[in-house]
């Protein structure tokens, strides 16, 4: 696959902005990271639909609560450990309300390569999904991202939308995408399935690569929203393939993989589910893609789980 | 702009018969916040007669932030028929709209999902935003108890709401000086709420919160402001009206006995014996 890199971050504003300007409901909240997240277009744009709040994490949800119980449809738009973990019960009491705020986290797992563990959403998918009425939404490309601004503009209730900072192939999509859809991209055989969140995906095209050229066929799958998930998808899946493998820039905890577990084990036959994600750990600073590397987000460890398994199941050995 | 006494002794009563419904309520149900909403219901009581028409789409609205005291919203919402006291036995129990904090996916008229301490002053933030560029001619009020004031998100809301100048918002602090586990003061020292909120640019008032020509006089002039948001610190007294409640710290939360039933009851009908006579 040839294909050139890009971030979601990047055009945030630029969307926001589009939607805003076709729907006067829109409003659009930061905390002092405007610039960040490209929000700052909206600002510029919509100066009267646009809320800083300056850094009060917890005050901006609960505002975009309010703003959405008076019938508008706020954007809360700031990095993802804001987002899901300093503002956690706000943005609890805003499913609680179902009230109609939609958050875009940036800078998702260790999308904040620099800023270190403090600044890593290792945990911001679990954090999110556990939340009832929550919807959560994980784009790969820019068209996905798009859409996503768009069902969750069309969707009465609280969305998250994890927008990479990090560098994601850029391609279009393949299919118009819909909440609680996936999308199988490669379909070439049962050996194996690769399922990724969307700040996966560069990944997860270089690992199912690697695993075509050991002479393995398997499938390649778009997760896209984690919540609510594509079930009697992943449950097919699960009886089709010899071994699921879960990709996704975040703790191994709670996340991707504990939502496909958790759909795979209500089957009496199920293959056995990998989670290649962050361990159980703090991590460090450093360019994103080496911290990547360094902390098991890479193509030699998916194929080392892969040929751990096939040794078990007597499979193809890599 | 003082009130004809007529006028006074009307809320007055309102408010009575508003006190009984919290008494009947936590009665009732076995459970409640009793004083931190008796401590609230005569301004509660005044905001909905002077400012909430239910019958108006773009209205108004009250945010509870002291979410506990919910019977106190509760009770004034029967008053304008938005709750029959028939469900008052359910509060707190399975089955019921009555939830134990105020919940707007059952009764859109608590206008905000509160309960979580700290975070109704930015709520209400957010409806004032709306309201100033819809450029409606309506207040949001939000109430606070003073304990509550020791959350950080308050005072994050109470920045926002001065630098861009929401006057449409009226914020209330409830100064009944009793925390769930004490003294507020003694847990952590909050004076001077007048010079915090002076310091933090807002417009602010001190009333005796039980006083009706006091409340009224402060809704109004908060309302005339046109610079700023108000901060209304309202000196209550927790549990007021029922003799054995004022002032102590165990019905921050309780429900009543028989007896206690019995005497509040007879404590509230003495009040009203009282008022009538004034009128």
């Amino acid at each position: 696959m040839n294909y050139n890199l890009t971030t979601i971050r990047e055009i945030i504003g630029d969307v926001l902005c589009e939607v805003g300007e076709q729907n006067q409901n829109i409003y659009v909240i930061d905390s002092d990271l405007a610039k960040s997240t490209t929000t700052d277009k909206f600002q510029k744009q919509f100066p009267n639909r646009f809320v800083e709040t300056g850094i009060a994490e917890q005050n901006a949800v609960s505002i975009a609560t309010g703003i959405a119980q008076e019938g508008k449809i706020p954007f809360y738009v700031n990095f993802a450990i804001f987002v899901s973990g300093t503002a956690w019960t706000q943005v609890r009491q805003a499913c609680y309300a179902n009230a109609n705020v939609k958050f875009i986290a940036t800078h998702p797992g260790l999308d904040a390569g620099y800023d270190g563990a403090s600044h890593h959403a290792n945990e911001d998918i679990a954090l999110m999904r556990v939340l009832p009425n929550m919807v959560v939404l994980v784009p790969s490309n820019h068209d996905e991202f798009k859409a996503c601004v768009k069902l969750a503009i069309k969707h009465q209730g609280p969305v998250y939308i994890r927008a990479a900072r990090d560098v994601v192939p850029d391609l279009p999509s393949q299919s118009d995408v819909e909440i609680g859809q996936s999308y199988c991209i490669k379909n070439e055989g049962n050996d194996f399935a690769i399922i990724y969140e969307g700040t996966s995906t560069e990944l997860a095209y270089q690992s199912f690569e690697a695993c075509r050229n050991k002479g393995l066929k398997g499938q390649l799958i778009n997760i896209f929203s984690i919540k609510p998930m594509d079930n009697e998808y992943i449950k097919k899946i699960s009886q089709e393939v010899k071994t699921i493998i879960t990709l996704e820039n975040h703790s191994v905890i709670g996340g991707l993989g504990g939502a496909v577990s958790e759909v795979a084990a209500t089957q009496s036959y199920h293959a056995p589910v990998v989670k290649i994600g962050i361990e159980d750990v703090f991590t460090e600073s450093g360019p994103s893609q080496q911290i990547k590397e360094k902390y098991g987000l890479n193509v030699e460890h998916v194929l080392k789980e892969l040929n751990g398994l096939s040794n078990i199941n007597n499979n193809n050995k890599i | 702009m003082g009130l004809k006494m007529k006028e006074r002794k009307e809320l007055e009563l309102l408010a009575n018969q508003n006190r009984r419904h919290i008494i009947e309520m936590v009665y009732q149900a076995g459970v409640g916040h009793v004083g931190g909403a008796l401590s609230i219901i005569d301004i509660l009581t005044v905001i909905y007669e002077l400012d909430v028409d239910f019958n108006n789409p773009v209205r108004s609205r009250v945010i509870l932030s002291k979410g506990h005291a919910v019977p106190a919203q509760y009770a004034v919402l029967c008053s304008k028929g938005v709750i029959d006291e028939s469900e008052f036995k359910t509060f707190r129990q399975l089955n019921s709209r009555l939830q134990g904090h105020p919940y707007t996916c059952d009764i859109p008229e608590v206008d905000a999902t509160t309960g979580l301490l700290g975070q109704g002053f930015s709520l209400a933030v957010g409806h004032a935003i709306v309201k100033k560029n819809n450029k409606e001619n309506t207040h949001v009020y939000a109430i606070a108890g003073d304990g509550e004031m020791q959350e950080g998100e308050m005072w994050e809301a109470i920045m926002y709401a001065a630098h861009h100048k929401l006057n449409n918002l009226i914020f209330i602090i409830d100064y009944n000086r009793l925390s769930s586990g004490g003294p507020t003061n003694d847990i952590i020292n909050m004076e001077s709420f007048i010079d915090k909120v002076k310091a933090f640019h807002l417009y602010a008032i001190e009333i005796d919160g039980h006083n009706m020509e006091e409340i009224v006089s402060a809704i109004n002039e908060a309302r005339a402001v046109v610079d700023k948001p108000t901060c209304i610190i309202a000196n209550t007294v927790k549990g007021k009206g029922i003799s054995y409640m004022e002032s102590v710290a165990k019905w921050h939360s309780s429900g009543l006995t028989d007896e206690e039933y019995e005497i509040a009851k007879n404590d509230l009908q003495k009040i009203e014996v009282k008022i009538k006579n004034e009128l």
